[in-house]
């Protein structure tokens, strides 16, 4: 093996470091996915030399090593020169387990990979998705497509494909996502799935509906980053309403529709909305995601519409009022420089287009309480006219504090000071507690502190003592009943009734 | 060159988690400008691999919730097979990779990444993904938030944990 350079062919296999002639003797690293060593090698050893040296430091047999530098394998035959190892370089070692030296066992396992991970799927491990016809759009290794629809409705309508489905697989989750994905890629199934009257069925019983959506994990992770939404969930009325909305695609349609006029509406404003309504966006693509096939639509656009007129069809109502604003300058919108037009925007929702309206919130849900405060309103409008305000409003010291006495109390903000005294009118309709709530909680996760809250029987001292009088005697019921709805007397009430035998 | 060796192009898929909204926020937010909150994978032989809050994952190239990638980086040639490959990624997924050893700072899908990208092509992956964490980390904003953000794992739905179970290529 000696070669041109005076090598000693003795240096090559041994382990010790030879001080004289060790101008030639490398140290490489080889590092294996537990573990790494360094390993003194002559620098014009093979392959194989270097294989002899690392399968006694791994104890691992010479043929399950496999050696890889700069993305190519090391074959026996070759010279660590010839691949350019050097030293203090890394090369890379799997060690072969050595069990499937068959199937495959050539390097030519063709790249698109066939009997590889992607039919992990189908072996029943832990992760599989459940056999049948679900199985295969996922195992179908590298086309990813939107696979056969009919196969997913059969196996949706036939109930023992049910049982398949969501409760044999150890992966609902997995389950679940597949169908989002399937059903985000093909609009029409989501189409054809409702009119299957087997969901027709579960969508009319609504607590079932809360159940199945409360059960995904993903809608758990959103609750707990936003109690809003399990509010949300605990209203009855709301539920109904939101899944007739899913029921009736027609309906569905309209709201999508006003939904993507409020948005094109967005693209015309100029300047420093977009800052806003992009944050807002993305609020809302998690919950579509999350919330599209059980929904079928955004369910905010529900709320807004639930707050506003208690009892009526919200979607007639979105339909009159398709743009909402719950920020403040209702109707002027960023084009207009007065600083005059803040007009009431707590009784009406007005249809300006604002930064926030993707989600479709009706300001009166939202807005009162604390942004309809003049101060606030003017703050906005002046925000939106120069960003650099706002830029300069977060980097101030004491914003994070402000922004924590702002989540403890709402009505610290109405009472701030207005940076300009705007001839506002002052916001009728006195601050609705509930939507304080609301707008509490946000402020808290927006301050990222947990500062302390007030108890609930303190935060809803108002509405209990409204269900009193109205005949609900039992305090604890109510208490719980308002904590679930986040302070929703209404939504209240109708979980009281609902829990009580009549 | 032997004959029987085809390569396999390896290819890293950048997404950028907050939709665009990094870039427009972060001078606001961190003082600096961040174009985006990057997560890649590594995508070879028509499969795409990450790591996340599951452990190591693979789904179909652009499979995640996350959808299609933003910026497509070509990494280069691997002789690497796919079964080396579900080897190396097997113990990796046991050790070092686990999905309760994600740390969103330093330990992250990111880091993955360019360890595979270096097993299978020797070269690394752009730095200004791997430096994202240092950067954030040297605003007084990301000091604040760091508690928070630490308790975060990114786990894009539509993966399957690769184990050594289901592991046979």
């Amino acid at each position: 093996m000696a070669e041109n350079s005076g090598t000693d062919p003795a240096v090559e296999t041994n382990t010790e470091e030879n001080a004289a002639a060790s101008a030639t003797i490398i140290k490489v690293t080889v590092k294996t996915p537990k573990d790494k060593e360094e390993i003194a090698i002559a620098e014009d050893s093979s392959v194989s030399q270097f294989k002899e040296e690392i399968s006694k430091r791994f104890k691992a047999n010479q043929d399950q090593l496999v050696l890889i530098f700069a993305g190519k394998i090391l074959k026996d035959g070759d010279t660590l020169g010839q691949h350019g190892i050097k030293d203090g370089l890394t090369v890379h070692l799997v060690i072969k387990t050595a069990q499937k030296t068959s199937g495959g066992g050539s390097s030519q396992t063709s790249a698109s990979s066939g009997p590889g991970p992607s039919q992990g799927n189908t072996d029943g491990s832990a992760n599989s998705s459940p056999a049948g016809n679900l199985g295969t759009p996922q195992g179908s290794g590298p086309s990813p497509t939107p696979t056969q629809p009919p196969n997913m409705l059969a196996g949706f309508g036939d109930l023992s494909g049910l049982a398949n489905l969501g409760m044999g697989s150890a992966n609902f989750m997995e389950l679940q996502q597949q169908m989002q994905r399937q059903l985000m890629s093909n609009p029409e199934m989501l189409s054809q799935i409702m009119e299957n009257p087997l969901v027709q069925s579960m969508m009319s019983n609504p607590d079932l509906m809360r159940q199945m959506i409360v059960a995904n994990p993903q809608m758990q992770q959103l609750m707990e980053r936003n109690p809003e939404i399990s509010h949300m969930l605990n209203n009855p009325e709301l539920m109904r309403q939101t899944m007739e909305l899913a029921r009736n695609p027609a309906m569905m349609q309209e709201m999508m529709r006003n939904q993507d006029r409020a948005l094109s509406n967005l693209e015309s404003i100029p300047g420093g909305y977009n800052a806003l309504r992009r944050m807002y966006t993305d609020i809302q693509e998690p919950m579509f995601s999350a919330a599209r096939e059980q929904f079928g639509n955004n369910p905010f656009s529900a709320l807004g519409g639930n707050a506003d007129n208690s009892g009526a069809q919200p979607s007639r109502t979105e339909n009159r009022e398709p743009l909402p604003n719950p920020w403040g300058p209702p109707d002027t919108a960023a084009t207009t420089t007065s600083g005059t037009a803040t007009t009431t925007s707590s009784t009406t929702s007005s249809t300006t287009p604002s930064v926030s309206n993707p989600l479709g919130i009706s300001s009166s849900s939202l807005g009162n309480g604390m942004f309809n405060s003049p101060g606030m309103q003017s703050l906005m409008q002046q925000i939106s006219e120069n960003p650099q305000l706002m830029q300069n409003m977060l980097s101030a010291p004491y914003m994070r504090t402000m922004m924590q006495s702002l989540a403890q109390n709402p009505d610290i903000a109405s009472q701030a000071p207005t940076p300009t005294p705007a001839p506002t009118p002052t916001p009728a309709a006195g601050t609705n507690t509930a939507q304080q709530q609301l707008m509490q909680q946000m402020l808290q996760m927006f301050a990222g502190g947990n500062a302390s809250t007030p108890t609930p029987e303190v935060r809803f001292q108002q509405q209990l003592e409204q269900l009193s009088a109205m005949g609900f005697i039992n305090r604890e019921a109510n208490l719980q009943a308002l904590i679930a709805t986040g302070g929703d007397i209404n939504a209240a009430i109708e979980r009281l009734l609902g829990s009580q035998p009549s | 060159m032997d004959p029987h060796d085809s390569t396999f192009g390896v290819q890293l898929f950048i997404y950028d988690l907050s939709r665009g909204m990094a870039r427009q926020l972060s001078p606001i937010m961190l003082g600096k400008q961040l174009d985006g909150i990057w997560h890649t994978s590594i995508v070879v032989y028509g499969e795409e691999f990450f790591y996340g809050g599951a452990g190591i994952s693979s789904c179909p190239p652009g499979g995640t919730m996350l959808g299609p990638p933003d910026t497509v980086v070509e990494l280069g040639n691997t002789e690497v097979t796919e079964e080396i490959l579900m080897d190396y990624l097997s113990s990796l997924g046991e050790t070092t990779y686990r999905g309760d050893k994600y740390r969103l700072f330093e330990h992250n899908c990111n880091t993955f990444t360019n360890e595979v990208a270096q097993f299978l092509t020797g070269n690394k992956i752009p730095s200004y993904i791997t430096d994202l964490p240092s950067e954030v980390l040297s605003t007084p904003f990301g000091q604040v938030l760091r508690p928070i953000l630490d308790s975060i794992h990114i786990a894009p739905p539509g993966g399957n944990v690769i184990s050594s179970q289901n592991n046979h290529g």
